[in-house]
């Protein structure tokens, strides 16, 4: 599927892993964000990756623990930086440029570039 | 097919294959029923290998991790749900699986058992730290090959094998009490659990991530997961039926993984003991190791996090933070003085409380043409895989009302 043809329905780019250019996971599709309403076209405008795009899938009770341990961060990634779509979503720039590995850089700053075959 | 590879990969499958859980309940089911429990073994056997075929090969055609694919299947909640689920159940193994090792160490050193399960996790975490993927599956897993001890001395003692023989046939024993035929049935489910462990598929498919399985992988997945586990399913059966020869008779109950060791020890003396339980430690060990990454694993997969040991641990650092924390949590519960054979017991429990809905997902990855295309499960792939969990969803609804009717077994 090319991000250009049609989307049959949301629920395909819904919890998809992302892949960025340089192949390195970089999140899941967490939500999208829609644009249009009532007598106007629906539009994908983009993807939405991070803890706080939970919010309006899970039970209320749920998202205060999720927010509690894993923050709210949202990340967009605009729909034109989709290269393709088949089991993940793969992406035409690095993660880096789209601010996707802001955590996983903040992690690495704990551990440790030494002693690994 | 490298036939080396392929011979090393079914080597070290057969070397992975017992655990601490396996290890306690077939030394158990022996010296209780003799040697009637053998074919829930084999039964189990073929389902894990079913399993794990489908796993490995969702993971060499569809190229994404099993949990990947499954939040994707079953949305944000229901996925978070079997998460958590598969989450406690590893958790639990895996303090089961330290403790089990550090009382192995006990036994070989006479050292303080909590100063060797603290030792032990230290090590566990070096030896992740330092060896890529494939030196971490192959050196535990070939050095449990040691276990082979269990199967030597089985034909030391002269068993009686048309009895083993005859254990492989479906059977409940003759004779026995309401309280035994309970008992029994505990051990079918506890046994059911053991070998079906979530943690085994996850660590499996994922491994076959981390060594880049392809299509042209199809038939090394097939055999590793067929002749791997079958014949280390006869690790486990060779403990079953020297426990049924040398303790039935003589009502000794092996509760502890020690009584397990002296099946080597009767046999073959101090040397076949020290054999025993330096297979039981490899083993034991490597288990632990399979839990806490397919811990870690999951975690990372479901949240789309870098992950997998192929990597440098400081190139996959949320990954590597995890299985960390999952360790030194794993420490924490042993170290609460928990008794290591409770955390089997409740390993085991929870295990097959969870198993549904973990092999469930599974089940409907491997049957789905959009992500297997021609790989997709065959009519037996497919037969085989529902009877399983038509059997894992009876054995999870048994498995509560006979641990309390039976107080976990022991009568």
């Amino acid at each position: 599927m090319k991000p250009d043809g049609k989307l049959k329905l949301v629920s395909e780019l819904l919890d998809l892993p992302l892949l960025d250019s340089e192949g390195k996971y970089c999140g899941i599709v967490d939500d999208v964000e829609l644009v249009g309403g009532a007598g106007k076209d629906l539009e994908l405008k983009a993807l939405l990756v991070g803890p706080g795009a939970y919010a309006g899938r899970l039970p209320r009770l749920a998202m205060w623990l999720a927010e509690k341990i894993a923050g709210n961060r949202i990340t967009r990634v605009p729909i034109d930086r989709i290269r393709s779509i088949s089991g993940s979503v793969q992406l035409d720039r690095p993660g880096d440029e789209l601010g996707l590995h802001r955590s996983e850089k903040a992690a690495g700053k704990w551990i440790p570039r030494r002693g690994a075959l | 097919m490298n036939p080396l590879e392929l011979t090393l990969g079914i080597m070290t499958a057969v070397g992975g294959f017992v655990d601490i859980s396996e290890l306690v309940f077939a030394a158990k089911a022996g010296s209780a029923f003799g040697y009637a429990l053998i074919w829930v073994f084999a039964f189990s056997t073929i389902g894990i290998i079913v399993f794990s075929e489908m796993s490995g090969r969702v993971a060499a055609v569809a190229k994404q991790p099993v949990f990947n694919l499954m939040r994707h299947r079953l949305g944000l909640k229901l996925g978070l749900v079997t998460l958590a689920a598969s989450i406690i159940s590893n958790l639990i193994t895996c303090a089961a699986e330290i403790g089990g090792v550090a009382l192995v160490l006990n036994y070989l050193t006479g050292w303080p058992y909590l100063l060797m399960a603290v030792a032990m996790t230290a090590l566990l975490i070096a030896s992740i730290w330092v060896l890529p993927f494939k030196w971490i599956e192959r050196a535990y897993g070939l050095l449990g090959l040691f276990m082979i001890t269990f199967v030597v001395a089985l034909v030391a003692i002269h068993p009686p094998w048309d009895k083993i023989a005859g254990g492989f046939i479906p059977q409940v024993p003759h004779g026995l009490s309401t309280k035994e035929l309970l008992t029994f049935g505990y051990f079918m489910v506890a046994i059911v659990s053991a070998v079906m462990f979530p943690y085994e598929v996850y660590f499996y498919s994922s491994g076959g991530i981390e060594e880049e399985w392809g299509p042209k992988d199809i038939m090394t997945n097939r055999m590793t997961a067929i002749l791997g586990m079958g014949l280390g399913s006869l690790l486990a059966i060779a403990i079953l039926s020297n426990s049924a020869q040398l303790f039935s008779g003589i009502n000794v109950d092996p509760e502890i993984p020690g009584s397990a060791a002296l099946e080597a020890a009767i046999p073959f003396g101090k040397w076949g003991l020290v054999l025993a339980l330096l297979g039981m430690f490899f083993a034991i060990a490597g288990a632990a190791v399979e839990t806490c990454m397919a811990n870690a694993y999951s975690i990372a997969q479901f949240f789309g996090w870098m992950w997998g040991r192929h990597k440098k641990p400081w190139e996959a650092p949320r990954f590597t933070m995890t299985w960390i924390v999952l360790f030194l949590a794993a420490l924490g519960i042993v170290l609460t003085g928990v008794d290591v054979m409770m955390l089997v017991e409740f390993a085991v429990l929870f295990s097959i409380l969870v198993l549904p809905l973990t092999y469930l997902p599974l089940l409907l990855l491997s049957g789905d043409k959009d992500y297997m295309r021609e790989y997709v499960n065959g009519p037996v792939a497919k037969g085989l895989g529902w009877l399983y969990f038509a059997i894992i969803t009876a054995a999870a609804l048994a498995a509560l009302p006979l641990f309390f009717l039976t107080s976990g077994g022991n009568g």
